[in-house]
Protein backbone atom coordinates (compact mmCIF):
# COMPACT_ATOMS: atom_id res chain seq x y z
CA UNK A 1 0.00 0.00 0.00
CA UNK A 2 1.18 3.41 -0.98
CA UNK A 3 0.41 5.51 1.89
CA UNK A 4 1.58 4.89 5.67
CA UNK A 5 -1.22 5.77 8.13
CA UNK A 6 0.54 8.34 9.24
CA UNK A 7 0.11 10.67 5.99
CA UNK A 8 -2.93 12.77 6.59
CA UNK A 9 -6.95 11.80 6.13
CA UNK A 10 -8.20 13.61 3.40
CA UNK A 11 -11.41 12.11 3.55
CA UNK A 12 -12.86 10.26 6.84
CA UNK A 13 -16.28 9.00 6.85
CA UNK A 14 -17.98 6.75 9.77
CA UNK A 15 -21.16 5.23 9.78
CA UNK A 16 -22.93 8.17 7.20
CA UNK A 17 -26.54 7.78 6.53
CA UNK A 18 -28.65 9.19 3.61
CA UNK A 19 -32.65 8.54 3.37
CA UNK A 20 -34.68 9.49 0.20
CA UNK A 21 -38.35 8.87 1.68
CA UNK A 22 -38.03 5.29 2.09
CA UNK A 23 -35.04 4.31 -0.35
CA UNK A 24 -31.89 4.03 2.35
CA UNK A 25 -28.85 4.83 -0.07
CA UNK A 26 -26.59 5.27 2.36
CA UNK A 27 -26.55 2.71 5.17
CA UNK A 28 -23.21 3.43 7.86
CA UNK A 29 -20.71 4.24 5.39
CA UNK A 30 -17.16 3.77 6.23
CA UNK A 31 -14.15 5.31 4.12
CA UNK A 32 -10.79 6.83 4.62
CA UNK A 33 -8.43 8.15 2.11
CA UNK A 34 -5.33 8.94 2.49
CA UNK A 35 -3.20 11.94 1.03
CA UNK A 36 -2.01 10.35 -2.04
CA UNK A 37 -3.69 7.60 -2.18
CA UNK A 38 -6.01 6.80 -4.92
CA UNK A 39 -9.49 5.10 -4.19
CA UNK A 40 -12.26 3.30 -6.33
CA UNK A 41 -15.79 3.05 -5.44
CA UNK A 42 -17.49 0.11 -7.46
CA UNK A 43 -21.14 -0.99 -7.09
CA UNK A 44 -24.30 -1.44 -8.47
CA UNK A 45 -26.25 1.32 -10.04
CA UNK A 46 -28.42 2.69 -7.14
CA UNK A 47 -25.38 1.10 -4.48
CA UNK A 48 -24.88 5.16 -3.12
CA UNK A 49 -21.67 6.02 -5.26
CA UNK A 50 -23.26 9.01 -6.30
CA UNK A 51 -24.90 9.49 -3.30
CA UNK A 52 -21.56 9.97 -1.33
CA UNK A 53 -19.72 11.77 -3.59
CA UNK A 54 -22.90 14.36 -3.13
CA UNK A 55 -21.74 13.97 0.54
CA UNK A 56 -18.33 15.21 0.12
CA UNK A 57 -19.14 18.84 -1.09
CA UNK A 58 -22.43 19.76 0.04
CA UNK A 59 -24.92 19.10 -2.43
CA UNK A 60 -26.01 16.31 -0.23
CA UNK A 61 -26.77 16.32 3.33
CA UNK A 62 -26.21 13.48 5.06
CA UNK A 63 -28.59 12.47 8.08
CA UNK A 64 -25.92 11.09 9.93
CA UNK A 65 -23.06 9.93 10.75
CA UNK A 66 -19.42 11.92 10.69
CA UNK A 67 -18.06 13.16 7.48
CA UNK A 68 -14.62 15.07 7.29
CA UNK A 69 -12.82 16.38 3.88
CA UNK A 70 -9.83 18.33 4.56
CA UNK A 71 -10.55 18.42 7.95
CA UNK A 72 -13.81 19.85 7.37
CA UNK A 73 -17.50 18.87 7.51
CA UNK A 74 -19.50 19.76 3.87
CA UNK A 75 -22.57 20.25 6.09
CA UNK A 76 -20.47 23.51 7.25
CA UNK A 77 -17.91 24.49 5.39
CA UNK A 78 -18.51 23.01 2.06
CA UNK A 79 -16.97 26.36 0.51
CA UNK A 80 -13.85 25.51 1.94
CA UNK A 81 -13.56 22.19 1.10
CA UNK A 82 -14.63 22.94 -2.80
CA UNK A 83 -11.81 25.16 -2.47
CA UNK A 84 -9.35 22.62 -2.59
CA UNK A 85 -11.28 19.82 -4.95
CA UNK A 86 -11.91 18.72 -8.45
CA UNK A 87 -14.62 17.15 -9.72
CA UNK A 88 -15.71 15.12 -12.65
CA UNK A 89 -19.53 15.02 -12.37
CA UNK A 90 -21.28 11.87 -14.25
CA UNK A 91 -22.51 14.82 -16.49
CA UNK A 92 -20.27 17.48 -18.14
CA UNK A 93 -22.31 19.91 -17.82
CA UNK A 94 -20.59 22.62 -20.02
CA UNK A 95 -21.70 25.40 -21.27
CA UNK A 96 -22.87 24.29 -24.80
CA UNK A 97 -23.05 27.45 -26.45
CA UNK A 98 -20.12 28.95 -25.29
CA UNK A 99 -16.57 28.19 -26.89
CA UNK A 100 -13.70 26.07 -25.32
CA UNK A 101 -12.03 28.85 -23.83
CA UNK A 102 -15.16 31.26 -22.62
CA UNK A 103 -15.99 27.58 -20.50
CA UNK A 104 -12.49 27.45 -18.81
CA UNK A 105 -12.41 31.19 -18.50
CA UNK A 106 -16.15 30.96 -16.08
CA UNK A 107 -14.70 28.50 -14.18
CA UNK A 108 -11.15 30.08 -13.94
CA UNK A 109 -12.95 32.73 -12.52
CA UNK A 110 -15.37 30.39 -10.05
CA UNK A 111 -12.76 28.90 -9.20
CA UNK A 112 -11.00 32.04 -7.85
CA UNK A 113 -8.18 32.22 -10.54
CA UNK A 114 -7.26 35.66 -11.26
CA UNK A 115 -8.24 36.91 -15.17
CA UNK A 116 -4.11 37.05 -15.56
CA UNK A 117 -2.98 33.50 -13.96
CA UNK A 118 -6.18 31.85 -15.91
CA UNK A 119 -5.55 31.92 -19.72
CA UNK A 120 -1.80 30.56 -19.13
CA UNK A 121 -3.37 27.83 -16.78
CA UNK A 122 -6.09 27.20 -19.34
CA UNK A 123 -4.10 26.96 -22.15
CA UNK A 124 -1.97 25.06 -20.28
CA UNK A 125 -4.35 22.02 -19.62
CA UNK A 126 -5.72 22.37 -23.00
CA UNK A 127 -2.47 21.50 -24.11
CA UNK A 128 -2.06 18.71 -22.50
CA UNK A 129 -5.57 17.35 -22.57
CA UNK A 130 -4.67 17.42 -26.57
CA UNK A 131 -7.15 20.78 -27.16
CA UNK A 132 -5.31 23.35 -27.75
CA UNK A 133 -6.43 23.63 -31.30
CA UNK A 134 -10.31 23.60 -30.25
CA UNK A 135 -9.76 26.29 -28.03
CA UNK A 136 -11.92 29.09 -30.52
CA UNK A 137 -14.59 25.55 -30.98
CA UNK A 138 -18.17 25.52 -29.71
CA UNK A 139 -19.05 23.15 -26.96
CA UNK A 140 -21.66 21.92 -29.12
CA UNK A 141 -19.25 20.78 -32.22
CA UNK A 142 -16.92 19.07 -29.96
CA UNK A 143 -16.93 15.07 -29.71
CA UNK A 144 -17.71 12.92 -26.51
CA UNK A 145 -14.05 12.30 -26.19
CA UNK A 146 -13.25 15.94 -26.58
CA UNK A 147 -16.16 17.27 -24.12
CA UNK A 148 -15.11 14.56 -21.44
CA UNK A 149 -11.69 15.70 -21.46
CA UNK A 150 -12.38 19.07 -21.15
CA UNK A 151 -14.27 18.29 -18.27
CA UNK A 152 -10.97 16.74 -16.57
CA UNK A 153 -9.58 20.51 -18.05
CA UNK A 154 -12.44 22.28 -15.99
CA UNK A 155 -11.56 20.30 -12.73
CA UNK A 156 -8.03 20.77 -12.76
CA UNK A 157 -7.93 24.42 -13.30
CA UNK A 158 -7.45 25.53 -9.37
CA UNK A 159 -5.02 22.78 -9.07
CA UNK A 160 -7.04 20.65 -6.79
CA UNK A 161 -5.91 18.67 -3.90
CA UNK A 162 -8.29 15.89 -4.50
CA UNK A 163 -9.80 14.75 -7.76
CA UNK A 164 -12.91 13.26 -7.54
CA UNK A 165 -13.93 11.16 -10.76
CA UNK A 166 -17.52 9.93 -11.18
CA UNK A 167 -17.51 7.72 -14.05
CA UNK A 168 -14.94 9.01 -15.96
CA UNK A 169 -14.47 7.07 -18.91
CA UNK A 170 -18.09 5.95 -19.33
CA UNK A 171 -18.75 5.40 -22.75
CA UNK A 172 -15.66 6.15 -24.48
CA UNK A 173 -13.12 5.22 -26.94
CA UNK A 174 -10.12 3.22 -25.47
CA UNK A 175 -7.76 6.02 -27.27
CA UNK A 176 -9.94 8.61 -25.26
CA UNK A 177 -9.89 6.19 -21.71
CA UNK A 178 -6.29 5.56 -22.26
CA UNK A 179 -5.10 9.42 -22.40
CA UNK A 180 -7.44 10.44 -19.60
CA UNK A 181 -5.83 7.56 -17.25
CA UNK A 182 -2.78 8.68 -17.98
CA UNK A 183 -3.53 12.06 -17.39
CA UNK A 184 -5.27 11.11 -13.74
CA UNK A 185 -1.91 8.35 -12.93
CA UNK A 186 0.41 11.84 -13.41
CA UNK A 187 -1.95 13.58 -11.28
CA UNK A 188 -1.57 10.68 -8.77
CA UNK A 189 2.36 11.47 -9.32
CA UNK A 190 2.23 14.62 -8.12
CA UNK A 191 1.13 13.21 -4.83
CA UNK A 192 -2.55 14.29 -5.26
CA UNK A 193 -5.13 12.20 -4.08
CA UNK A 194 -7.84 10.42 -6.25
CA UNK A 195 -11.54 9.22 -5.46
CA UNK A 196 -12.86 7.42 -8.45
CA UNK A 197 -15.99 5.92 -9.46
CA UNK A 198 -16.64 3.29 -12.14
CA UNK A 199 -18.13 0.30 -13.91
CA UNK A 200 -14.85 -0.63 -15.39
CA UNK A 201 -13.16 -3.56 -13.69
CA UNK A 202 -9.73 -2.86 -15.40
CA UNK A 203 -10.20 0.94 -14.91
CA UNK A 204 -10.21 0.31 -10.85
CA UNK A 205 -7.68 -2.28 -11.11
CA UNK A 206 -5.24 0.02 -12.96
CA UNK A 207 -5.61 3.34 -11.08
CA UNK A 208 -6.63 2.34 -8.08
CA UNK A 209 -4.37 1.35 -4.99
CA UNK A 210 -7.59 0.48 -2.60
CA UNK A 211 -11.22 -0.71 -3.76
CA UNK A 212 -13.98 -0.05 -2.10
CA UNK A 213 -17.11 -2.24 -2.73
CA UNK A 214 -20.64 -0.52 -2.18
CA UNK A 215 -23.76 -2.80 -2.37
CA UNK A 216 -27.04 -1.16 -1.30
CA UNK A 217 -25.64 1.94 0.33
CA UNK A 218 -22.72 0.15 3.03
CA UNK A 219 -19.32 -1.37 2.47
CA UNK A 220 -19.14 -5.37 1.57
CA UNK A 221 -16.03 -5.35 0.57
CA UNK A 222 -12.43 -3.56 0.60
CA UNK A 223 -8.93 -3.35 0.30
CA UNK A 224 -5.93 -3.27 -2.90
CA UNK A 225 -7.28 -5.42 -5.90
CA UNK A 226 -5.07 -7.92 -5.81
CA UNK A 227 -5.85 -8.67 -2.09
CA UNK A 228 -9.54 -8.58 -2.66
CA UNK A 229 -9.27 -11.06 -5.61
CA UNK A 230 -7.04 -13.12 -3.04
CA UNK A 231 -9.41 -13.31 -0.56
CA UNK A 232 -13.20 -12.80 -2.17
CA UNK A 233 -12.30 -14.55 -5.59
CA UNK A 234 -9.38 -16.63 -5.58
CA UNK A 235 -8.36 -19.31 -8.26
CA UNK A 236 -9.32 -19.70 -11.87
CA UNK A 237 -12.94 -19.36 -14.04
CA UNK A 238 -14.03 -21.40 -17.17
CA UNK A 239 -16.46 -20.65 -19.11
CA UNK A 240 -18.88 -22.71 -20.34
CA UNK A 241 -21.55 -22.30 -23.41
CA UNK A 242 -25.18 -22.57 -22.83
CA UNK A 243 -27.35 -25.61 -21.70
CA UNK A 244 -23.61 -27.09 -20.04
CA UNK A 245 -24.79 -27.00 -16.75
CA UNK A 246 -26.20 -31.00 -16.47
CA UNK A 247 -23.38 -32.25 -18.12
CA UNK A 248 -21.40 -30.08 -15.91
CA UNK A 249 -23.11 -30.59 -12.88
CA UNK A 250 -21.55 -34.83 -12.21
CA UNK A 251 -18.03 -33.86 -11.77
CA UNK A 252 -18.08 -30.28 -9.86
CA UNK A 253 -16.16 -29.90 -6.87
CA UNK A 254 -18.44 -29.15 -3.63
CA UNK A 255 -16.24 -26.29 -2.77
CA UNK A 256 -15.91 -24.94 -6.23
CA UNK A 257 -18.32 -21.59 -6.97
CA UNK A 258 -20.81 -22.04 -9.63
CA UNK A 259 -22.67 -19.29 -11.01
CA UNK A 260 -24.20 -18.01 -14.33
CA UNK A 261 -23.51 -15.15 -16.67
CA UNK A 262 -26.19 -14.49 -19.11
CA UNK A 263 -26.46 -18.18 -20.53
CA UNK A 264 -23.15 -18.90 -19.74
CA UNK A 265 -21.99 -21.34 -16.83
CA UNK A 266 -19.31 -20.35 -14.97
CA UNK A 267 -17.03 -22.67 -12.67
CA UNK A 268 -14.36 -21.09 -10.33
CA UNK A 269 -11.94 -23.77 -8.76
CA UNK A 270 -8.45 -22.79 -6.96
CA UNK A 271 -6.28 -24.51 -9.88
CA UNK A 272 -5.91 -24.33 -13.50
CA UNK A 273 -5.75 -27.90 -13.46
CA UNK A 274 -8.77 -28.15 -11.54
CA UNK A 275 -10.63 -27.31 -14.86
CA UNK A 276 -8.48 -28.85 -17.06
CA UNK A 277 -9.59 -31.78 -15.56
CA UNK A 278 -12.97 -30.80 -15.91
CA UNK A 279 -12.80 -30.10 -19.17
CA UNK A 280 -11.82 -33.75 -19.48
CA UNK A 281 -14.21 -35.75 -17.30
CA UNK A 282 -17.40 -34.30 -19.18
CA UNK A 283 -15.83 -33.83 -22.82
CA UNK A 284 -17.00 -29.92 -22.59
CA UNK A 285 -13.91 -27.23 -23.92
CA UNK A 286 -14.33 -24.30 -21.59
CA UNK A 287 -14.71 -20.76 -23.80
CA UNK A 288 -12.55 -19.26 -21.84
CA UNK A 289 -10.20 -20.22 -19.30
CA UNK A 290 -8.69 -16.91 -17.22
CA UNK A 291 -7.59 -16.00 -13.92
CA UNK A 292 -9.99 -14.53 -11.94
CA UNK A 293 -10.53 -10.91 -11.91
CA UNK A 294 -12.43 -8.06 -9.82
CA UNK A 295 -15.39 -8.85 -12.11
CA UNK A 296 -15.85 -11.89 -10.12
CA UNK A 297 -15.08 -10.56 -6.87
CA UNK A 298 -17.96 -7.65 -7.97
CA UNK A 299 -19.87 -10.10 -8.76
CA UNK A 300 -19.66 -12.61 -5.95
CA UNK A 301 -19.96 -9.42 -3.47
CA UNK A 302 -22.49 -7.26 -4.79
CA UNK A 303 -25.20 -10.63 -6.14
CA UNK A 304 -25.22 -11.71 -9.39
CA UNK A 305 -28.82 -11.34 -10.13
CA UNK A 306 -30.40 -7.69 -10.72
CA UNK A 307 -33.38 -8.00 -8.69
CA UNK A 308 -30.79 -8.24 -6.02
CA UNK A 309 -30.35 -4.75 -7.04
CA UNK A 310 -32.60 -3.11 -8.09
CA UNK B 1 -15.93 40.64 6.67
CA UNK B 2 -14.79 37.19 4.45
CA UNK B 3 -17.98 35.55 4.80
CA UNK B 4 -20.31 38.53 3.54
CA UNK B 5 -17.04 39.89 0.44
CA UNK B 6 -16.50 36.30 -0.82
CA UNK B 7 -20.22 34.75 -1.18
CA UNK B 8 -21.02 38.69 -2.97
CA UNK B 9 -17.80 38.04 -5.14
CA UNK B 10 -18.98 34.49 -6.20
CA UNK B 11 -22.90 35.79 -7.08
CA UNK B 12 -21.12 38.22 -8.96
CA UNK B 13 -19.39 35.15 -10.95
CA UNK B 14 -22.95 33.87 -11.73
CA UNK B 15 -23.89 37.23 -13.16
CA UNK B 16 -20.94 37.17 -15.09
CA UNK B 17 -21.43 33.37 -16.56
CA UNK B 18 -24.87 34.39 -17.64
CA UNK B 19 -23.98 37.77 -19.28
CA UNK B 20 -21.43 35.44 -21.74
CA UNK B 21 -24.15 33.00 -22.18
CA UNK B 22 -26.52 36.06 -22.63
CA UNK B 23 -24.64 38.19 -24.90
CA UNK B 24 -23.98 35.27 -27.58
CA UNK B 25 -27.88 35.74 -28.78
CA UNK B 26 -27.91 39.07 -27.51
CA UNK B 27 -30.27 39.98 -30.17
CA UNK B 28 -32.90 37.52 -29.84
CA UNK B 29 -32.26 37.66 -25.72
CA UNK B 30 -33.27 40.84 -26.15
CA UNK B 31 -36.41 41.65 -29.10
CA UNK B 32 -38.94 40.42 -27.11
CA UNK B 33 -38.70 42.41 -24.08
CA UNK B 34 -38.17 45.57 -26.22
CA UNK B 35 -40.08 44.74 -28.77
CA UNK B 36 -43.50 43.66 -27.21
CA UNK B 37 -44.10 47.02 -25.13
CA UNK B 38 -43.31 48.91 -28.25
CA UNK B 39 -45.84 47.13 -30.04
CA UNK B 40 -48.51 47.35 -27.37
CA UNK B 41 -47.40 51.42 -27.56
CA UNK B 42 -48.26 51.22 -31.34
CA UNK B 43 -51.46 49.23 -31.04
CA UNK B 44 -52.95 50.68 -27.78
CA UNK B 45 -51.12 54.13 -27.35
CA UNK B 46 -51.49 55.32 -30.43
CA UNK B 47 -53.91 53.37 -32.31
CA UNK B 48 -56.53 53.43 -29.72
CA UNK B 49 -55.62 56.54 -27.74
CA UNK B 50 -57.50 58.38 -30.28
CA UNK B 51 -60.76 56.85 -29.25
CA UNK B 52 -59.85 57.27 -25.63
CA UNK B 53 -60.74 60.32 -23.53
CA UNK B 54 -58.73 61.77 -21.34
CA UNK B 55 -57.47 60.07 -17.73
CA UNK B 56 -56.81 62.17 -14.84
CA UNK B 57 -55.71 65.01 -17.84
CA UNK B 58 -53.45 62.22 -19.43
CA UNK B 59 -54.01 61.25 -22.70
CA UNK B 60 -54.80 57.18 -22.93
CA UNK B 61 -50.72 57.05 -24.61
CA UNK B 62 -49.06 59.03 -22.00
CA UNK B 63 -51.32 56.73 -19.47
CA UNK B 64 -50.09 53.65 -20.83
CA UNK B 65 -46.68 54.78 -20.93
CA UNK B 66 -45.11 54.00 -17.74
CA UNK B 67 -46.83 50.31 -17.49
CA UNK B 68 -44.57 49.72 -20.50
CA UNK B 69 -41.47 49.59 -18.23
CA UNK B 70 -43.38 47.88 -15.70
CA UNK B 71 -44.30 45.25 -18.77
CA UNK B 72 -40.42 44.94 -19.28
CA UNK B 73 -39.89 44.15 -15.94
CA UNK B 74 -42.35 41.70 -14.98
CA UNK B 75 -41.72 39.69 -17.96
CA UNK B 76 -38.12 39.73 -18.14
CA UNK B 77 -38.32 38.32 -14.67
CA UNK B 78 -41.01 35.93 -14.81
CA UNK B 79 -39.16 34.23 -18.46
CA UNK B 80 -35.32 34.33 -17.27
CA UNK B 81 -36.13 32.57 -13.72
CA UNK B 82 -39.16 30.52 -14.84
CA UNK B 83 -38.02 28.98 -17.92
CA UNK B 84 -34.43 30.19 -18.14
CA UNK B 85 -33.63 28.76 -14.89
CA UNK B 86 -35.49 25.87 -15.33
CA UNK B 87 -33.50 25.05 -18.61
CA UNK B 88 -30.15 26.10 -17.09
CA UNK B 89 -31.14 23.29 -14.37
CA UNK B 90 -32.46 20.29 -16.03
CA UNK B 91 -31.98 20.49 -19.65
CA UNK B 92 -28.32 21.84 -19.27
CA UNK B 93 -27.28 20.59 -16.00
CA UNK B 94 -25.49 23.49 -15.67
CA UNK B 95 -25.67 23.77 -11.61
CA UNK B 96 -24.52 20.24 -11.14
CA UNK B 97 -20.74 21.02 -12.57
CA UNK B 98 -21.38 25.15 -10.58
CA UNK B 99 -21.58 23.62 -7.12
CA UNK B 100 -18.65 21.76 -7.61
CA UNK B 101 -16.92 24.99 -7.37
CA UNK B 102 -16.91 27.26 -4.16
CA UNK B 103 -19.98 28.60 -5.64
CA UNK B 104 -22.98 27.21 -3.06
CA UNK B 105 -26.76 27.36 -3.81
CA UNK B 106 -27.62 30.95 -2.20
CA UNK B 107 -24.65 32.15 -4.46
CA UNK B 108 -26.66 30.65 -7.28
CA UNK B 109 -30.05 32.51 -6.22
CA UNK B 110 -28.65 35.90 -5.23
CA UNK B 111 -26.03 36.05 -8.25
CA UNK B 112 -29.43 35.36 -10.40
CA UNK B 113 -31.27 38.31 -8.58
CA UNK B 114 -28.20 40.40 -9.17
CA UNK B 115 -28.13 39.17 -12.73
CA UNK B 116 -31.99 40.07 -13.07
CA UNK B 117 -31.62 43.11 -11.35
CA UNK B 118 -29.00 44.61 -13.72
CA UNK B 119 -31.09 43.08 -16.78
CA UNK B 120 -34.71 44.90 -15.74
CA UNK B 121 -32.57 47.92 -15.08
CA UNK B 122 -31.08 48.31 -18.24
CA UNK B 123 -34.41 47.32 -19.83
CA UNK B 124 -36.15 50.14 -17.96
CA UNK B 125 -34.17 52.75 -18.76
CA UNK B 126 -34.18 51.28 -22.77
CA UNK B 127 -38.21 51.80 -23.07
CA UNK B 128 -37.91 54.71 -20.50
CA UNK B 129 -36.12 56.51 -23.66
CA UNK B 130 -38.01 55.07 -26.26
CA UNK B 131 -41.17 56.69 -24.24
CA UNK B 132 -39.36 60.22 -23.80
CA UNK B 133 -38.67 60.10 -27.49
CA UNK B 134 -42.05 59.91 -27.93
CA UNK B 135 -43.02 62.82 -26.13
CA UNK B 136 -45.12 60.36 -23.52
CA UNK B 137 -43.49 61.49 -20.08
CA UNK B 138 -44.79 64.29 -18.43
CA UNK B 139 -42.07 64.31 -16.24
CA UNK B 140 -38.95 63.29 -18.23
CA UNK B 141 -36.75 63.18 -14.82
CA UNK B 142 -38.83 59.94 -14.20
CA UNK B 143 -35.99 58.59 -16.96
CA UNK B 144 -33.13 58.72 -13.92
CA UNK B 145 -35.67 56.42 -11.25
CA UNK B 146 -36.62 53.76 -13.93
CA UNK B 147 -33.36 51.63 -14.07
CA UNK B 148 -34.37 51.71 -10.03
CA UNK B 149 -38.16 50.78 -9.87
CA UNK B 150 -37.77 48.09 -12.84
CA UNK B 151 -35.35 46.40 -11.16
CA UNK B 152 -36.83 46.38 -8.10
CA UNK B 153 -39.96 45.74 -9.21
CA UNK B 154 -38.33 42.57 -11.30
CA UNK B 155 -37.00 40.71 -7.90
CA UNK B 156 -40.11 39.69 -6.48
CA UNK B 157 -41.16 38.77 -9.95
CA UNK B 158 -38.04 36.67 -10.39
CA UNK B 159 -38.74 35.42 -7.04
CA UNK B 160 -42.38 33.59 -8.52
CA UNK B 161 -40.27 32.60 -11.41
CA UNK B 162 -38.00 31.01 -9.25
CA UNK B 163 -40.45 29.28 -7.40
CA UNK B 164 -42.46 28.29 -10.47
CA UNK B 165 -39.08 26.41 -11.53
CA UNK B 166 -39.08 24.79 -8.64
CA UNK B 167 -42.24 23.61 -8.54
CA UNK B 168 -43.34 22.11 -12.16
CA UNK B 169 -42.73 18.87 -13.36
CA UNK B 170 -42.20 19.64 -16.83
CA UNK B 171 -41.73 22.77 -18.58
CA UNK B 172 -44.97 23.18 -20.32
CA UNK B 173 -46.48 23.44 -16.53
CA UNK B 174 -45.28 27.18 -16.75
CA UNK B 175 -48.07 28.03 -19.15
CA UNK B 176 -50.52 27.50 -17.14
CA UNK B 177 -48.29 29.24 -14.04
CA UNK B 178 -48.16 32.30 -16.67
CA UNK B 179 -51.97 31.86 -18.05
CA UNK B 180 -53.51 31.63 -14.62
CA UNK B 181 -50.91 34.13 -12.50
CA UNK B 182 -48.66 36.29 -14.43
CA UNK B 183 -51.34 37.14 -17.04
CA UNK B 184 -53.54 38.19 -14.79
CA UNK B 185 -51.43 39.98 -12.43
CA UNK B 186 -50.47 41.52 -15.67
CA UNK B 187 -53.60 42.82 -17.45
CA UNK B 188 -55.13 43.96 -13.73
CA UNK B 189 -53.18 46.04 -12.63
CA UNK B 190 -53.61 49.33 -13.52
CA UNK B 191 -51.52 49.22 -16.37
CA UNK B 192 -54.02 49.21 -19.33
CA UNK B 193 -57.11 51.30 -16.83
CA UNK B 194 -56.92 52.90 -13.50
CA UNK B 195 -58.74 51.02 -10.21
CA UNK B 196 -59.49 54.65 -9.10
CA UNK B 197 -63.16 53.54 -9.56
CA UNK B 198 -62.87 49.83 -8.90
CA UNK B 199 -62.42 48.88 -4.68
CA UNK B 200 -62.65 45.28 -5.04
CA UNK B 201 -59.90 44.61 -7.78
CA UNK B 202 -58.40 47.49 -6.57
CA UNK B 203 -57.86 45.89 -2.88
CA UNK B 204 -57.04 42.48 -4.97
CA UNK B 205 -54.08 43.83 -6.40
CA UNK B 206 -52.46 45.06 -3.38
CA UNK B 207 -51.56 41.33 -3.04
CA UNK B 208 -49.27 41.54 -6.12
CA UNK B 209 -45.84 42.82 -6.39
CA UNK B 210 -46.58 43.97 -9.46
CA UNK B 211 -48.79 46.17 -8.94
CA UNK B 212 -47.12 48.10 -6.21
CA UNK B 213 -43.91 48.64 -9.12
CA UNK B 214 -46.79 49.77 -11.32
CA UNK B 215 -48.12 52.40 -9.18
CA UNK B 216 -44.14 53.13 -8.18
CA UNK B 217 -43.35 53.85 -12.17
CA UNK B 218 -46.98 55.29 -13.08
CA UNK B 219 -46.10 58.17 -9.95
CA UNK B 220 -42.96 59.19 -11.25
CA UNK B 221 -43.45 59.29 -14.94
CA UNK B 222 -46.22 61.16 -13.90
CA UNK B 223 -45.08 63.59 -11.68
CA UNK B 224 -48.30 62.80 -8.95
CA UNK B 225 -46.02 62.43 -6.22
CA UNK B 226 -47.27 61.40 -2.70
CA UNK B 227 -45.12 61.05 -0.22
CA UNK B 228 -47.58 58.51 1.80
CA UNK B 229 -48.72 57.10 -1.24
CA UNK B 230 -44.56 56.07 -1.91
CA UNK B 231 -43.60 54.57 0.69
CA UNK B 232 -46.33 52.42 1.01
CA UNK B 233 -45.62 51.01 -2.06
CA UNK B 234 -42.05 50.98 -1.45
CA UNK B 235 -42.72 48.90 1.64
CA UNK B 236 -44.88 46.68 -0.21
CA UNK B 237 -42.19 45.75 -2.43
CA UNK B 238 -39.52 45.61 -0.05
CA UNK B 239 -41.90 43.40 1.92
CA UNK B 240 -42.27 41.02 -1.07
CA UNK B 241 -38.84 40.91 -1.90
CA UNK B 242 -37.67 39.49 1.55
CA UNK B 243 -40.78 37.10 1.06
CA UNK B 244 -40.88 35.61 -2.27
CA UNK B 245 -36.86 35.49 -2.73
CA UNK B 246 -36.76 33.61 0.83
CA UNK B 247 -39.00 31.44 -0.83
CA UNK B 248 -37.40 31.56 -3.59
CA UNK B 249 -34.40 30.79 -2.15
CA UNK B 250 -35.87 28.22 0.25
CA UNK B 251 -37.46 25.87 -2.97
CA UNK B 252 -34.41 25.84 -4.98
CA UNK B 253 -32.08 24.74 -2.30
CA UNK B 254 -34.42 21.70 -2.06
CA UNK B 255 -34.22 21.51 -6.31
CA UNK B 256 -30.39 21.39 -6.28
CA UNK B 257 -29.48 19.66 -3.09
CA UNK B 258 -31.01 16.54 -1.53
Amino acid sequence: MSSAPSTPLIIRARAVTKRFGDFEALQGMDLDVRAGECVGLLGPNGAGKSTFIGCLYGVVERDKGELEIFGYDPAKNPRLIKERLGVVPQENALDEGLTVLENMKIYALFGGLSSKAALPRIQELLAHMSLEHKQDATIRTLSGGMKRRLTFVRALLSDPELLILDEPTAGLDPTVRHLLWDKVLSFRQAGKTVLVTTHYMHEAELLCDRIVILNKGSVVGKGAPRELIEKEAPGYVGIFGHDTESKLSPHLHAAWDVFHQGRQCCVRAPKLEDLMHLQQLSGIQALQLRPSNLEDVYLKLTGRDLDDNE
Amino acid sequence: MNNLLIPLRLSWHVVVRNWMVYRKDFLANISPTLADPALMMAALGVGLSPFIGQINGLSYAQYLAPGMIATTALFTAFFECSYGFYVRMTFESVFKAMLTTPIGVREVVIGEFLWLFIRAALMSTGVGLVLAVMGLLPNPWALFLFPFIGGFLSLPCGAIGLIAAAQVRNINQFQTVYSFLIAPIYFLSSVFFPLDDRPVLGFIVQFSPFYHGVRLLQISAWGTWDLQEILFHIGALIVFTVVLGAWALRRIEQKLTA
